[in-house]
């Protein structure tokens, strides 16, 4: 029973890390997804250089760079900050790489069509093109939500009590090593299999709807 | 050269001197065109020779290196970058269709239609859909409003369309081989819905390698080959007698297979 108190501590910042990291990626993707997508070949340069950067760092590394090498002025971040914000800009960086190929699937025939119809950028990007990215990219979106919600693990090497922070203490504690492992390896399954469960009624549902 | 026979109106569409190129591949070399009003031009030609791409200028969805477009009074000159105002209005006057008829695989028919009315010409939604119905209604196509266009057929598809660019009035509609992605019993559907058309008095000009609807229908045929018009005038005329050794070559290929 204590082995599952322990997990049961853990589960929220497990989840809170993983959800916070997705928003955070999903929003700085957006202008990173403009940038490479730019015709200016400086900006294009500078967006590919800080994908290639952000990706090519293991996060854990990123970790440890914002947790014990930040400080803006007197404020330091907390484990949590510095573990939210790592994961995030990390998962900016692939999430950005996911709308692009999602954007560049779209068929040429449906910007040619908006052109000619006259209507303007914005109702373009708005009623047109993202709304097919979208569908586009729910799929590959959930697969990497998957990934990010065991990654935030990697927040416990900076001391987030999250999942597996609270098993390794449990199992440090009372001896009893590798079973509460398990048990946080099966609380994970629980998690992730409705998420992908979801991705594939959606991504049915939708194809149901467009299907070429 | 025979000059083009005016037979109706001043011109809705007039093309002075386009040309365009590649890096050292020429695709149009001095292409000019006038269409007048209620009129029907064909353009026909072995592929390559630059038709959809002179149409594909027409409406700037090809920037042309060099050259003068005007549609119903709107013109854009190619050499300088387009005034987006003026380019919105040029576009608004001329509807195109495409030959992946590229509609909107997540809207129904009916918002296909009425969308661009809405956008564009800030109909109220009750209005375009209005109009819309009266569209498809007269494309045969009103059990199919609430249908998304997947689960239309080719010819339907293409037809929902013209539907979608006559929802937005315009002076003239732009055809690029309408038909060329249609099996030929399909491909009947939308000839009809283009000869009504015609018959409409609407401006039109039809890049197309159906040979009877450039015969049959067009006020006007323009041999298009490598990048230049070799030939224009009356129909038949090009069609019995053509000029050009050019152009007997192409439709021995194309009427005596």
């Amino acid at each position: 029973m204590e082995m599952l108190r322990a997990i049961a501590i853990g589960l929220p910042l497990t989840v809170l890390v993983t959800i916070l990291a997705l928003m955070i990626g999903t929003v700085v993707a957006l202008p990173i997804v403009a940038g490479l997508r730019s015709r200016n070949r400086l900006v294009w340069l500078m967006s590919r250089g800080l994908v290639d950067l952000l990706r090519g760092i293991p996060p854990v590394v990123w970790l440890f760079i914002l947790y014990y090498g930040v400080s803006i002025g007197a404020i330091r971040l907390t484990a949590l900050q510095a573990g939210v914000l790592g994961l995030g800009v990390v998962a900016a960086a692939y999430l950005a790489e996911i709308f692009r190929g999602a954007i560049s699937s779209i068929p040429k025939g449906q910007w040619e069509a908006s052109s000619a119809l006259g209507f303007h950028r914005a109702t373009v990007w708005s009623l047109i093109i993202g709304p097919q990215t979208a569908r586009a990219v729910v799929p590959a979106y959930t697969t990497f939500a998957i990934g990010l919600l065991k990654d935030s693990s990697i927040a416990s090497s900076i001391g987030v009590a999250e999942i597996v922070f609270m098993s390794s203490q449990y199992a440090r504690q009372s001896g009893e090593g590798i079973m509460v492992f398990f048990v946080a390896a099966g609380v994970y399954i629980l998690l992730s299999v409705p998420l992908g469960l979801l991705s594939r009624h959606l991504d049915i549902k939708m194809r149901k709807a467009v299907a070429r | 050269m025979i000059e083009p026979t005016i037979r109706t109106g001043t011109p809705v569409v007039q093309v002075k001197n386009l040309a365009k190129a590649y890096g050292s591949n020429v695709v149009l070399r001095d292409v000019s065109l006038s269409v007048p009003e209620g009129s029907v031009t064909a353009m026909i030609g072995p592929s390559g020779a630059g038709k959809s791409t002179v149409l594909r200028c027409m409406n700037l969805l090809e920037q042309p290196d060099s050259g003068e477009i005007e549609i119903d009074g709107h013109r854009i000159n190619a050499g300088r970058k387009p005034n987006p105002k003026n380019l919105a209005a040029l576009r608004r006057s001329a509807g195109m269709v495409f030959q992946h008829f590229n509609l909107f695989p997540h809207m129904t028919v009916l918002k296909n239609i009425s969308l661009p009315q809405e956008r564009v010409l800030g109909r109220s939604r009750d209005e375009a859909n209005e109009k819309s119905m009266e569209l498809l209604k007269r494309m045969g196509l009103a059990d199919k409003a609430d249908q998304y266009p997947s689960r239309c057929s080719g010819g339907q598809q293409q037809r929902i369309a013209i539907a979608r660019a006559l929802a937005l009035g315009p002076r003239v509609m732009l055809f690029d081989e309408p038909t060329s992605a249609l099996d030929p019993e399909v491909g009947v559907e939308v000839l009809e819905v283009m000869k009504e058309l015609a018959c409409t008095g609407m401006t039109m000009v039809v890049v197309t390698h159906e040979m009877a609807f450039a015969g049959n229908v067009a006020d006007e045929l323009v041999v298009m080959a490598d990048g230049g018009i070799i030939e224009k005038g009356e129909p038949g005329q090009i069609l019995q007698d053509p000029q050009h050794e050019r152009t007997r070559r192409f439709l021995r290929a194309v009427l005596e297979r």
